[in-house]
């Protein structure tokens, strides 16, 4: 399928542009950072197209249905938010260390759709609802952010070491300062946290539409409340705790495994409703 | 007297314990911990179900702590109860305070207040006060918003701000998780849950509801039309769908095809398309024809029953399938006549004339399977549900509020210098985005400085 086909071409640009950023970071070279740039603008049209495609392209099976339904969709939905977040977060911020630690993580993700069933599957009947789709959106954009907040954690977490026993120089050089690290960590985490509370809303409706409780604490939504509740005290504490730096960057890293493990993990070892990594 | 004293420092000692920010950090951090035992432990599960997990020990051991039931245990409802009642406290204690200060700005600044902003500036210009007064306010007014002036011996002072809403997103937030907390409360106290299995052409107005330990009447009857399943071209089951009717009083009173995810209401309940299944043994309808087209019958096999043909023999259907090699839906007869061994042969559905091949003094045809079902509802009624989606809504619109809007503050101070001339100080202060907030800060300084007088 033709989709397929895209989707594998945005795992390869990913895969480039990782490479480069990750050299650019060591080699120094602004120039190769530069060109990843410009491939991760390339995997944001090739992916964007290919999404559309599979759209059409389900149509044309007679199935017609969004394509963020499965496994599958939603990883390769969850790359597309990451990279866009990103390239939105570079342009602003006018750096390109960042991507080091960010689209390495949209190309693990699209190596890991690879290596899952992407035929277009027909939606067995509890899925088909527009509250299901404006559910997996609303979450996986959620979850862009958190991993752009993750990733800039781990920046933050290097530069505050080297800065700790003085040493200058080094790949943190290139970083934006700490406080500019600490407060797109903050940032980044405001964005993802009125999306994913909006993603279990509408999960919340969905369900009660399709079985008349909005919520059963199976474990796929406990976990999402998990999720939630971990940044929502990250948010608290600092606010008022004035948590910020190294403790910030250390639960922003704990909020993304927590969402990780909510998408991933709850499939992989727990059971539940929830329709990934099942059939 | 000392009796008193000491009361009031046990009050406020408990009042600041309800307040702390560290007591929610703490208990949303155990709410998260709970959480995630729960989901370790699998809920509600049937005993038979424990026993292949935990030894008997174990069992009595988890039962007593209600760890099979966590979020119905005492000891949830009580975190939740904490939970809500530190941030009912946390809320009286903060929330009069930001409407003080939010209804009396701070509209002159002062020599204290000004140490206390970290964006400051200050220049000279020639002029008159007043006139500068109003030039400032016309141009504040355009590139940020229109500003109050206050006169307070001989200075004047121009206070201008935005978003001031942002104050109250917080509080926005926190009211939501009450309210939706209201909503849950509502539709537990007032609301039920059931299931009710009907057989196609039957009817329910009882539902069973907690697992079948207790019913509700629902005052009408509902009746299962019909049920059938559609599916894709793989067989892969596309949607389930009842045709019900709500009977009241004897009377129809509603008709709706249900599916799933698109349930019928009726007077506050609500039946959702859950699951499906065979309600007794199906039959299918055979037609028996002459080859010459004429004297057409039908009869209807059940299973493991013979049928007798008058004339002619006897038949019974012994396997069926959806898909027979391709070619749709089949029937496998056994046919019987006096005097001659059984003979056994499909029957197509979609070649009716296909049986004439046995060039026999009757073909024949496949007319359909006739399955009863039962249709699998769930019944719910939940008045607090609405209550729960405007929580919702608020806690989306408070988030949003409390993230992305701040409160900017601009103060201009305007007094005669030593040297004649007017010594202008321009400061500002925001309660979030700082970043952002200097960024425009400076460009107003360049605009407050290039003003014409
Ligand atoms: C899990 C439930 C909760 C959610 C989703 C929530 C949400 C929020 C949000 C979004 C903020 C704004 C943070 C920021 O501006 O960065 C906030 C601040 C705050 N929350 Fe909560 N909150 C929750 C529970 C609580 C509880 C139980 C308390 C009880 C004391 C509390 C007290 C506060 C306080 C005092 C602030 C700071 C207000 C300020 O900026 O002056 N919150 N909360």
């Amino acid at each position: 399928m033709l989709n397929v086909r895209l989707f594998d071409i945005t795992t390869l640009l990913f895969g480039v542009a990782s490479v480069n950023y990750v050299t650019a970071l060591y080699g120094k070279k602004e120039t190769i950072a530069r060109i990843g740039t410009w491939i991760c603008i390339a995997a944001a049209v090739v992916s964007t197209a290919a999404i559309g495609v599979r759209w059409a392209e389900s149509y044309r099976m007679g199935i017609g249905r969004i394509p963020v339904t499965n496994l599958y969709e939603s990883l390769v939905f969850f790359a597309w938010s990451v990279n866009l977040f990103y390239l939105a977060v570079e342009w602003k911020y006018k750096n390109r260390t960042l991507g080091a630690f960010v689209i390495p993580i949209a190309f693990g993700t699209m190596l890991f759709a690879w290596t899952n069933e992407s035929s277009i599957q027909p939606l067995v009947p509890a899925l088909q609802s527009y509250w299901l789709h404006a559910h997996v959106i609303t979450c996986f954009v959620g979850y862009a952010a958190f991993a752009v907040s993750a990733g800039v954690a781990v920046m933050y977490l290097m530069k505050a070491k080297r800065e700790e026993r003085k040493l200058t120089g080094g790949v943190v050089a290139l970083f934006p300062s700490t406080k500019i690290l600490d407060d797109l960590i903050y940032k980044a985490i405001i964005w993802g946290f009125p999306f994913l509370t909006a993603g279990i809303i509408t999960g919340a409706a969905w369900a009660n539409y399709a079985w008349g409780t909005y919520w059963s604490w199976d474990p796929k939504e406990t976990w999402s409340l998990i999720v939630w509740l971990v940044y929502a005290a990250f948010l608290h504490a600092r606010v008022t705790r004035g948590w910020h730096g190294r403790r910030a960057a250390i639960l922003s890293i704990v909020g993304f495994l927590a969402t990780l493990f909510c998408y991933l993990g709850v499939n992989l070892v727990l059971s539940g409703l929830h329709s990934y990594g099942g059939a | 007297m000392a009796e008193g004293k000491r009361n009031e420092s046990l009050m406020d000692r408990v009042w600041k314990f309800f307040i702390s920010l560290k007591l929610a950090i703490f208990v949303i951090i155990v709410l998260a911990i709970i959480s995630i035992i729960g989901t370790i432990i699998e809920q509600n599960q049937p005993l038979e179900k424990y026993r292949q997990l935990y030894s008997d020990g174990t069992i009595r051991v988890l039962e007593g702590l209600g760890l099979f039931d966590m979020y119905h245990s005492w000891w949830f409802l009580l975190l939740l109860v904490l939970f809500t009642v530190n941030l009912i406290c946390c809320t009286v204690d903060r929330l009069p305070r930001v409407v003080k200060v939010v209804r009396n700005p701070k509209t002159t600044l002062d020599g204290n207040l000004e140490k206390t902003l970290g964006l400051v500036d200050r220049w000279k210009r020639k002029g008159e006060l007043k006139a500068l007064a109003a030039t400032y306010q016309e141009a504040l007014g355009g590139a940020f918003a229109r500003p109050r002036v206050t006169e307070n011996e001989g200075t004047l002072h121009l206070y201008a701000e935005k978003g001031v809403i942002s104050r109250f997103g917080v509080y926005v937030t926190h009211l939501s998780i009450i309210i939706i907390f209201l909503g849950a409360i509502i539709g537990n106290v007032f609301g039920f849950k059931g299931y009710a299995n009907i057989v196609e052409g039957q009817s329910a107005s009882v539902i069973p509801t907690r697992g079948g330990t207790n019913h509700v009447d629902l005052g009408f009857a509902v009746r299962c039309n019909k049920f059938w399943v559609e599916y894709y071209p793989n067989g892969q089951p596309k949607e389930y769908s009842s045709d019900l009717s709500v009977i009241e009083n004897g009377r129809e009173v509603l008709r709706k095809t249900i599916e799933v995810n698109d349930p019928l209401q009726y007077k506050g309940v609500w039946f959702y398309q859950s699951s499906y299944g065979p309600a007794g043994a199906s039959t299918v309808t055979v037609a028996v024809r002459d080859p010459d087209g004429g004297g057409g019958e039908t009869v209807t096999l059940s299973p493991g029953r013979k049928k007798e043909i008058a004339g002619y023999g006897t038949i019974s259907a012994v396997d069926y399938q959806g898909n027979f090699q391709g070619l749709g839906p089949a029937l496998l007869v056994v046919l019987e006549k006096p005097g001659n061994q059984p003979a056994q042969f499909w029957l197509l559905k979609s070649y009716p004339e296909f049986d004439r091949q046995r060039r026999d003094s009757r073909y024949l045809s496949f007319a359909g399977l006739n399955e009863i079902f039962y249709t699998g509802l769930q019944v719910a009624k939940d008045p607090g549900v609405n209550i729960v989606w405007v929580g919702c809504t608020l806690m989306v619109v408070g988030i949003m509020i409390a993230f992305f809007l701040s409160h900017q503050r601009l103060w201009i101070r305007l007094s005669r210098g030593g040297d004649g001339r007017v010594e202008v100080v321009l400061a500002g202060s925001t309660n979030k985005n700082r970043l952002v907030f200097e960024k425009k800060f400076e460009k107003i300084q360049a605009d407050m400085k290039a003003v014409k007088a």
